[in-house]
């Protein structure tokens, strides 16, 4: 039997940050389109003037958002990943990016966390769709840790930014660590020589258990963590892969306009030529009923498929 | 200001945006002209307070015309007010100038960016629930066009504004009864505004857009509406002033010929 307590959910990390910030500062507001949390029912509770319930009605909120941060608010708007970013993608464009506003996105269940809700839930394109936003700031956080630091700057620094949070909790993927790789964007949570898997989120765990299984395999593996999707340190990243013989992106997102994308472009700014393979959402995917292990194993995307990669390759060398 | 002070200030607004369109030949003259009288009421009749110079004054009231199409017709009046020299209106949409087709929110004096419609009543929202929250007691006025009100956002937000009790939020809806591609009521059926914003809980009710003596007392009711947002349904011409103009779709975005320009000027009282 499993005694394992589960880690606690991304959302609840988060808006327990915010709640505690917004005890002593009246300016922070927390805008939620109809997505609740455990740590949202104190914040309505304790703080009925500083929540706002803005209606099933995302384009409102976003528009009322401007009009808050023009007049001085640190806003915080919050609900289900495909909602907050496509359903008022014009909004976000015109009234925040255009105007560059404090504006902080946070939204929840990003790629495939609603694993049973399918289609409509399914964000395979946010990340292609959001980083194309003037001056946007994207992140994920792979673990409590990181969710926490994320929380606090945008907190502390409020800006433009969109917080992607995996539906679930995460297990631990930083020791301490994240605080000391924040500015940089990346975290390189466990180092290798010939391969490097880059993703982000929810497949980070993915990640490192295809790496001990390459490992007996003969193939020394490294997994990056690449948390700050836009803007991308893209010196620093290159210098990362240079150091390795090739290259293995990863994501629940489409293969146009993706992470691997974004990765592909830091490589081909910086004169980086490896050998590249993509793993992510294909053109076409079929949609079926099932849990996120099991629609991870679907699109291949799964550890399997990342070994597989991997050693297709390795074989190169 | 005298009402009669407040027709030849209307003059004085239409003339100075025929110019400033026909300098570049660029800009939507029936636009504006419809909502010039709305324009002038909140800015010279002492509806909005804003103080000349001041554009920055935490106090002010916000006034945003949310039909991104007729920005223009605020920027004479932004220069009257001494937000920025008289000499951007010259520039307007020229390389180095201050003043574009549409509204920048770095222009001093304008609120947010317009263009896109849908976005003001929200974004009036905002600034309204901001007040209230700082106590502040300052209003915010959102022009909106009768086509804008096909925008879904726009009904989202009403519906926000009105559980929010938010009487310090003003829409004046310029009911031209045109869009790009003809008259509203043939290409989609807007129907009887007046009775949907009041069934979103606003007060609501109608005007007719082109006269003070009928504008003044609607906006006169901001604060005595039983807490509830007020919406105006003001009812305009498009094109208003220029008759070959008037109520004609195919004016919205079109430059008028040489000839017309003089007959446009003559009518509008401008020197040949």
């Amino acid at each position: 039997m499993n005694n394992k307590k589960p880690p606690l959910l991304m959302r609840d990390i988060v808006i327990n940050r915010i709640f505690e910030a917004a005890k002593n500062d009246k300016d922070i507001l927390f805008i939620s389109a109809d997505l609740g949390a455990a740590a949202l029912d104190d914040f309505r509770d304790k703080l009925p003037d500083q929540f706002i319930h803005a209606g099933i009605s995302e384009q409102n909120m976003v528009d009322l958002a401007s009009g808050l941060a023009l007049s001085g608010k640190k806003v915080f708007l919050y609900a289900m990943a495909p909602f907050l970013t496509a359903r008022c993608y014009e909004q976000i464009k015109c009234v925040i990016a255009s105007m560059n506003l404090p504006v902080t996105l946070i939204a929840v269940g990003v790629g495939l966390g609603y694993d049973h809700a399918t289609l409509t839930h399914f964000t395979p394109e946010d990340i292609a769709c959001m980083r194309a936003l003037n001056g946007i700031e994207i992140l994920t956080p792979g673990d409590a840790e990181a969710a926490k630091k994320i929380a606090d700057v945008a907190i502390m620094d409020p800006d433009f930014r969109y917080i992607r949070l995996d539906r679930q909790g995460l297990e631990p993927a930083y020791d301490g660590g994240f605080e000391a790789v924040y500015d940089r964007g990346f975290g390189h949570i466990a180092d290798g020589k010939n391969i490097v898997i880059i993703t982000c989120g929810v497949l980070l765990q993915k990640a490192l258990l295809a790496r001990e299984i390459l490992g007996e395999k003969g193939v020394n593996a490294g997994v990056v963590d690449l948390f700050r999707i836009k803007p991308i340190d893209g010196k620093s990243l290159a210098d990362l892969l240079s150091d390795y013989d090739a290259i293995v992106t990863v994501e629940e997102q489409s293969l146009e306009g993706g992470m691997g994308s974004a990765v592909l472009e830091v490589a081909a700014d910086h004169n980086i030529l490896k050998p590249v393979r993509r793993l992510g959402m294909r053109d076409g995917y079929a949609v079926i009923n099932g849990d996120r292990d099991s629609l991870h194993e679907l699109y291949e995307i799964d550890t399997l498929h990342i070994v597989g990669a991997a050693l297709g390759l390795a074989e190169r060398f | 200001m005298a009402l009669n002070d407040l027709e030849a200030k209307a003059s004085w607004l239409r003339q100075e945006l025929f110019k400033m369109a026909m300098r570049q030949k660029k800009g939507h003259i029936p636009s504006s002209f419809s909502c010039t009288e709305i324009l002038i009421a909140l800015y010279y009749g002492g509806i909005a307070k804003i103080t000349r110079g001041q554009p920055e004054d935490p106090n002010r009231d916000r006034v945003i015309v949310s039909k991104g199409h007729a920005a223009m017709s605020q920027y004479p009046i932004l220069a009257d007010y001494d937000f920025f020299p008289k000499e951007e209106l010259e520039r307007f949409t020229q390389k180095d100038g201050l003043l574009g087709m549409y509204a920048d929110f770095r222009i001093p004096g304008i609120e947010g960016v317009s263009g896109s419609l849908g976005h003001g009543v929200g974004m009036g929202a905002g600034f309204a629930m901001a007040a209230r929250q700082d106590n502040n007691f300052y209003n915010t006025f959102v022009i909106v066009g009768d086509g804008e009100c096909y925008e879904g956002s726009i009904w989202e937000s009403a519906m926000f504004a009105a559980h929010r009790k938010l009487d310090n939020l003003i829409v004046i809806v310029d009911r031209n009864e045109l869009c790009i591609m003809g008259k509203t009521e043939e290409l989609l059926e807007l129907g009887d505004l007046e009775n949907k914003w009041r069934s979103f809980g606003w007060h609501s009710c109608s005007v007719d857009g082109h006269s003070f003596d009928e504008l003044m007392p609607a906006l006169n009711l901001v604060g005595k509406t039983d807490k509830k947002p007020l919406a105006i349904i003001a009812n305009t011409v498009k094109g208003k002033g220029v008759s070959f103009m008037e109520g004609r779709s195919e004016w919205h975005n079109r430059m008028p010929s040489d000839k017309q320009i003089i007959e446009a000027r003559m009518e509008l009282g401008i020197e040949l």
